[in-house]
């Protein structure tokens, strides 16, 4: 069992990771939807859209819970195009972060969905093409798209941030001391076994 | 090794010092070290004795040293852990499953207990109101003709049968994960001798646990939306929640969850004293959260919102 002050700080690291970072973003209100579609082996250039979605998309989702964000790695071979669909909703539609009427939720299983399921009245449907792309830059293109503005560090987040921060200093200093004190006693022990192996023989 | 001569003590102590080291910490070390050095130095026999003497005296120390062995598990002060409302906590588990398939990954709910490493377990079955696992498959022992087997299959089981299911365990196809058995079938799964293959996958029927039952109708229908539960170094674990639940869904699950295990408590011996100490959300790719047991907090999104995919 970790000790209660590295469980938090590790717990405190996930949770900053979650919360900020490329793809902090707030998405307008007419984002409906982002489904992301890429075969599930990376050759043949699919690794920019993977390492979307395990980094990027998660601090997406953090920040627009209310939007439908889907990834579907079904199906595909390394030469198919792996795409992300930006949905949009229609001007005067519910509007999905509005508190009261949310976008209603899907039902189905991502993955036996092959098709990009409209369950939301989409107005129009943008794609960004993600072959050969880094995560940064299909991030650059999704807020192109949809003029989504980054968040913040609140300055509790940066207090949390700095601490880590020193901590990781302290950890370091305190790293190089121990091994020292390590080598020490190690070299020390080596010679007494040395000195008392000689008078055996 | 870099030093000339083997029995000189000076040599120990131009060890390398690139580093700065304290000089309490310095002096400590060199001390012992001396000294044994010096007595080497005097006569093989001589540290022969010493030596001895030496690891004797070591060894009363080690003994005298030694820990008293704990008889509760350790409890983390909860003064220091950061807490999470339900909704908060489970704003970061989507955030963390988000893309992940739905049906594979769920939230789990781990309670720590205050209590002692021995002693009674707490462990049951219970049917939550939103049910997690909904693909279970059971087999029902009972005689493949009778009224039993009838509201046996009416009621979800997978198999139904005697001789059929002990031939077909025996032959190595285990095509279940529940087993249940009817009380009158009891003497010949006995005599089957499918204990050796059911016992150590924790599917063979017993009174104890609850799977020889009178009625197999309703224990499946039980047992078909119910979890079971352990406590295993003094925490239990459960899936609480399929990812696309709402906090209601959830919240409902965890208090009925909660109140089960309370009961369950209760009913154990009055020497035995189990209390809950923590209770922990996670999912099956997110991290842990302890919960503070409030549904919202002041800046929790709106709960209708987690449900989203």
């Amino acid at each position: 069992m970790p000790s209660l002050s590295s469980r938090m700080r590790k717990l405190h690291q996930t949770l900053l990771s979650i919360r900020l970072g490329p793809g902090a973003l707030i998405l307008p209100k007419e984002v409906k939807r982002i489904h992301m579609r890429f075969p599930a082996r990376m050759e043949g250039g699919h690794m920019g859209p993977r390492k979307f979605w395990r980094s990027e998309l998660v601090r997406l989702k953090y920040h627009n819970p209310a939007v439908a964000m889907t990834v579907d790695r079904s199906g595909m071979t390394p030469d198919d195009e792996s795409t992300m669909s930006i949905h949009f909703a229609p001007a005067d539609a519910i509007q999905t972060s509005s508190s009261a009427t949310s976008g209603p939720s899907p039902t189905e299983s991502t993955t036996t969905t092959s098709q990009t399921s409209d369950h939301t009245p989409a107005d129009r449907v943008e794609t960004i093409g993600m072959k050969f792309r880094s995560n940064s830059d299909i991030l650059q293109d999704l807020m192109r798209i949809t003029n989504a503005y980054p968040v913040e560090a609140t300055p509790e987040d940066q207090e949390q941030l700095a601490a880590l921060e020193e901590q990781k200093v302290r950890g370091d200093r305190d790293r190089v001391v121990s091994s020292a004190h390590k080598a020490r006693v190690k070299r020390e022990q080596q010679l007494l076994e040395q000195a008392k192996g000689g008078l055996g023989a | 090794m870099a030093f000339s001569s083997r029995y000189c003590p000076s040599c120990l102590l131009s060890l390398p010092t690139r580093i700065i080291t304290p000089f309490a910490f310095r002096a400590n070390l060199a001390s012992p070290f001396l000294q044994q050095a010096r007595t080497a130095a005097q006569s093989s026999n001589a540290n022969k004795s010493r030596s001895k003497k030496d690891s004797s005296k070591g060894s009363t120390k080690t003994t005298k040293k030694k820990r008293k062995t704990r008889s509760h598990f350790l409890q983390p002060d909860l003064r220091r852990v950061t807490q999470f409302s339900l909704v908060d906590a489970m704003r970061y588990l989507r955030a963390a499953e988000v893309g992940r398939p739905p049906n594979s990954a769920k939230y789990d709910l781990h309670i720590r207990l205050r209590t002692a490493k021995n002693g009674a377990v707490v462990r049951n079955r219970l049917l939550l109101p939103h049910p997690v696992h909904t693909d279970l498959r059971i087999a029902v022992i009972c005689p493949s003709d009778s009224a039993h087997a009838r509201a046996a299959k009416a009621a979800g089981a997978h198999l139904v049968g005697e001789e059929e299911i002990f031939d077909a365990v025996k032959a190595g196809r285990i095509e279940f994960e529940r087993c249940i058995c009817q009380q009158d079938s009891l003497a010949k799964l006995g005599k089957s001798g499918v204990a050796r293959i059911l016992g150590p996958r924790g599917l063979m029927p017993s009174a104890k646990l609850g799977t020889v039952v009178k009625d197999v109708g309703s224990a499946v229908r039980g047992l078909a939306g119910g979890s079971e539960y352990r406590e295993r170094m003094g925490v239990v674990r459960m899936a609480i929640g399929q990812l696309g639940f709402t906090p209601e869904e959830m919240q409902s699950n965890i208090r009925v969850f909660i109140e089960g295990l309370k009961k369950d408590i209760g009913v154990l011996s009055d020497r035995i004293s189990k209390d809950i100490h923590e209770v922990v959300l996670s999912s099956t790719h997110g991290p842990g959260l302890s919960l503070n047991g409030e549904l919202r907090g002041p800046a929790s999104p709106p709960t209708k919102d987690l449900s989203t995919m």
